[in-house]
């Protein structure tokens, strides 16, 4: 790895930042033009003979196209059918009701995922909810109890936010050791959408809450309910009531009617097809918060009402799936990936080619939002040299991800849950792309 | 330091203190120094640890806020009495909505003219479990059928830490996490059995019926009722309930239940997630961050079983072939493949021929009388309340799907 750090760190050893990135910008120049002429000797078509994508005639091109009127609800081109959700009976609980469909990550682009490929977690099934029966009932320690109907609901004034949602088992298969060689499984029980709903405070604002009501129970009406407790502080914070997912209503694997939207903490507190809210001095201690959702540590004790997904980040190209092995030495390429903290807003990402040993700072890109997905990039030449390629991410609440030893030897091995340690992919000489673990380990 | 309400202008200090704490840690080698990056504000904390953001002249963050005043006090309506009764049926560990009698949509059931005290023995709970649990989650609660297993827990396992490669010495055996090791309250036994059991037909079991399966699954535990080991005829209602006693139930923190002040059970979560020491804190190294060599684990027996197999390929997907649909085809999906989809729970699998030829050795009507009247651990209607006629059509589709 000597030799690795060594050529990364000619970058990092320059006085300042901007020098640096002038120099290795002015080196990338030279080499993209190299590598185009590279590509032109290269490419046995571009020299024999003329591009038939160009000189023949698209068959597309030739006849008529499919009719306006035949997808009225549109869908992708059969062409991305392969970018799609995947499952395994690995992740489940005996069958497919009780699972989890899992995000293609690394097909996604900017920070929104599609509804249809967005993950899905149901532990009896997806609810078929008839909108015309949707009764929300918010009641208890409160001086104005209420029933609301979907129509009610809709006349709130109405917010829209970007938001991940994450189910903190995501990356729950490393504790022990790499398992997964792919991203979609490794990263893909999280997806990001544009919501549309009202906060719950606004709702909330009028009923007179107990002063002692300091907890909420929010519960489904599907066939598992899925009650869990949130503490009313974040109620009245920035939870919000969807019925709204990227400009259409709520998918019925996201809930519809209306799912409680509590941004940054675990997906399972962010109650699909929401039919109670209840306020009461005393936390409930569901199923979903006793015997799952809590952290077992070394010392047999577990830790309870663990809320927010930690800072995190996995960079998405490369990946397994999206490997460099059409790349030619010197070729430049944009490492990219996605960071995201439960805990507020990415503040920095950086990136290491040497498994963590040298760190640069890569550059944020597009919106910068709180409890948000958000891009990063760092574009560079690839020398045709294994790397060992690391993403690192820092919130502004100043957490940064920890190293998979910094974690393990905080909390263990046994947690289940709120595994965010620092994912590394291992580029070989090939350009082949796969998941190893920076940790110490007995040979 | 001081608290910032301004998001922009905490940015911006922040950046300032960044550049001014660039600390150089001593205690490495003298060649090669790691160089962290630190930043010490203080920042206001939301609930879980985090930034509290906050609205101020129109904005919350980057998103602008339409901050008008507005009266919504008329929206919605009251509930009433019978609808918080039919849908308030959450129960807390010190006792809180455990029922006193049994129900149907909100009411008391009334029997020889009184209301229907709710309990229920271990013995019947034991008979309930055979008809209407086993198939999943095995006899005795031993799991094996795939499902979640229910008993066999060991409170002095929960330190173990499964294959840690980081140990010298890693532990061969994992912590067992079962209803009588690991769960703190039977409050929520009850109340999950009642609300999301049996899983292809929740809600269906009466409160005495949940009481009995409760007592059952302690009794399976070995948990205690006022220091005594429970038996068949253990008697659960609401009147004991509080005399259980749960093993692990002072195995988790930190401490949520401080009934003399509600708000301290909150703070306490908030200091725990305020301090990411306590769960994994990194530090932003930049430069010679790891002593020694790079420490490398390689995925050891790779994780598989994925569907469909991934791939990018940009192609056009495989021909369907669209024939017209079964009329037992829906139905089986929706109600008996839970059991039938696969052969775990010994009832004849979709797909397996032999399994399918065996059961109509004695004819397809002898198959259907099962089905609908119920066999083994089949109950009647598989639970369903399907007509003869829909159970005969899914039953035919069952046997064409598994030529």
């Amino acid at each position: 790895m000597k030799k690795l750090s060594e050529i990364f760190k000619k970058d990092l050893d320059t006085t300042t930042e901007s020098s640096s990135r002038r120099d290795f910008f002015k080196k990338t120049a030279a080499y993209s033009v190299g590598a185009v002429a590279a590509a032109n000797v290269l490419s046995p078509i571009s020299l024999k003979a003329d591009d038939n994508a160009i000189v023949g005639e698209a068959e597309w091109g030739t006849k008529l196209g499919i009719a306006v009127d035949k997808n009225l609800y549109g869908m992708p081109s059969p062409y991305e059918h392969n970018n799609t959700r995947r499952v395994t009976e690995l992740l489940s609980s005996g069958d497919m009701y009780a699972s989890v469909s899992m995000c293609p990550i690394h097909e996604s682009e900017g920070i929104i995922t599609p509804n249809g490929l967005f993950f899905c977690r149901d532990h009896g099934g997806t609810a078929t909810v008839n909108p015309n029966e949707y009764r929300l009932m918010i009641h208890g320690k409160m001086k104005k109890e209420i029933v609301l109907t979907l129509e009610d609901l809709k006349r709130y004034p109405s917010e829209t936010r970007i938001h991940f949602i994450e189910c903190p088992a995501n990356g729950s298969t490393g504790w022990r050791g790499p398992q997964f060689n792919n991203i979609q499984f490794m990263k893909g029980m999280m997806s990001s959408a544009q919501w549309t709903g009202v906060m719950l405070k606004t709702v909330l604002k009028d009923l007179g809450i107990d002063k002692d009501a300091v907890w909420m129970l929010a519960e489904g009406s599907d066939n598992a309910g899925n009650p869990r407790t949130i503490p009313v502080e974040k109620a009245m914070d920035d939870a919000m009531l969807v019925w709204g997912q990227n400009g259409e209503a709520l998918r019925p694997e996201q809930g519809y009617p209306v799912r409680l939207l509590v941004p940054g903490w675990e997906g399972n507190l962010n109650t699909k097809w929401l039919k109670r809210l209840e306020f009461s001095d005393k936390p409930w201690h569901s199923k979903e918060e006793t015997s799952k959702y809590t952290l077992l540590q070394k010392n047999g004790k577990a830790v309870q009402y663990f809320w927010p997904n930690e800072v995190n980040s996995v960079i998405t190209s490369p990946c397994p799936e999206k490997p460099w092995t059409n790349l030619k030495k010197g070729d430049l390429v944009e490492v990219q990936g996605l960071a995201w903290s439960g805990h507020g807003t990415i503040k920095h990402v950086d990136i290491s080619l040497d498994g963590g040993d040298n760190w640069i700072e890569a550059s944020l890109k597009g919106l910068v939002l709180p409890k948000s997905w958000t891009r990063f990039s760092y574009i560079m030449k690839w020398d045709g040299n294994p790397l060992l390629l690391s993403s690192r991410a820092t919130d502004d609440v100043n957490n940064t991800q920890p190293t998979i030893d910094q974690e393990t030897s905080a909390i263990g091995v046994e947690s289940v849950y709120h595994r965010n340690a620092i994912v590394t992919w291992e580029i070989n000489k090939k350009g082949e792309t796969n998941n190893v673990h920076i940790r110490k380990h007995n040979a | 330091m001081y608290i910032l309400e301004n998001t922009m202008l905490k940015n911006t200090l922040i950046t300032l203190s960044l550049s001014a704490s660039l600390l150089i840690l001593s205690g490495c080698t003298d060649k090669e120094k790691k160089v962290e990056v630190k930043d010490t504000t203080e920042i206001a904390r939301a609930v879980d640890g985090g930034v509290l953001y906050s609205t101020k002249d129109g904005k919350y963050t980057a998103y602008n806020v339409n901050t008008q005043n507005i009266d919504t006090s008329s929206f919605g309506r009251t509930p009433t009495k019978g609808e918080l009764a039919a849908w308030n049926i959450d129960i807390m560990p010190d006792g809180t909505g455990l029922p006193e009698f049994d129900t149907k949509h909100g009411q008391v059931i009334i029997e020889n003219g009184k209301p229907k005290v709710a309990q229920g023995n271990a013995g019947y709970g034991n008979e309930l479990y055979d008809k209407q649990c086993s198939m999943c989650h095995g006899d005795f609660g031993a799991g094996g059928k795939g499902y979640p297993t229910l008993s066999g827990g060991d409170i002095n396992s929960l330190t173990n830490q499964l294959q840690n490669p980081a140990d010298p010495k890693p532990t061969m055996e994992p912590p067992v996490r079962r209803i009588g090791s690991y769960w703190p309250y039977a409050s929520t036994l009850f109340w999950y059995i009642q609300d999301a059991m049996p899983f292809p037909h929740p809600k269906s079991l009466s409160n005495s019926d949940t009481y009995a399966i409760t007592a059952y699954l302690l009794m399976e535990n070995e948990v205690t009722v006022g220091g005594e080991d429970i038996d068949e005829d253990f008697v659960l209602s609401k009147a004991n309930f509080g005399s259980i006693e749960m093993p692990n139930k002072d195995g988790f923190y930190p401490q949520v239940d401080t009934p003399n002040d509600p708000a301290q059970g909150v703070r306490n979560v908030t200091k725990y997630l305020s301090n990411n020491k306590n769960y994994g804190a990194g530090v932003r190294c930049m430069t010679n961050c790891i002593d020694g060599k790079v420490p490398v684990l390689h995925i050891g027996n790779e994780l598989g079983g994925i569907t469909p197999e991934p791939t990018i390929k940009k192609d056009l997907p495989p021909e369907e072939n669209a024939g017209p649909t079964h009329p037992g085809k829906k139905a089986y999906e929706s109600s008996c493949a839970v059991c039938h989809g696969t052969d775990a729970m010994g009832a004849p699998e979709v797909g397996n021929s032999e399994a399918w030829k065996e059961k109509l050795e004695k004819g397809i009507e002898k198959v259907y009388h099962n089905a609908i009247n119920g066999i083994n651990g089949m109950p009647p209607r598989g639970g369903t309340s399907f007509d003869d006629t829909k159970m005969k059509e899914i039953i035919d589709y069952m046997i064409e799907s598994s030529k």
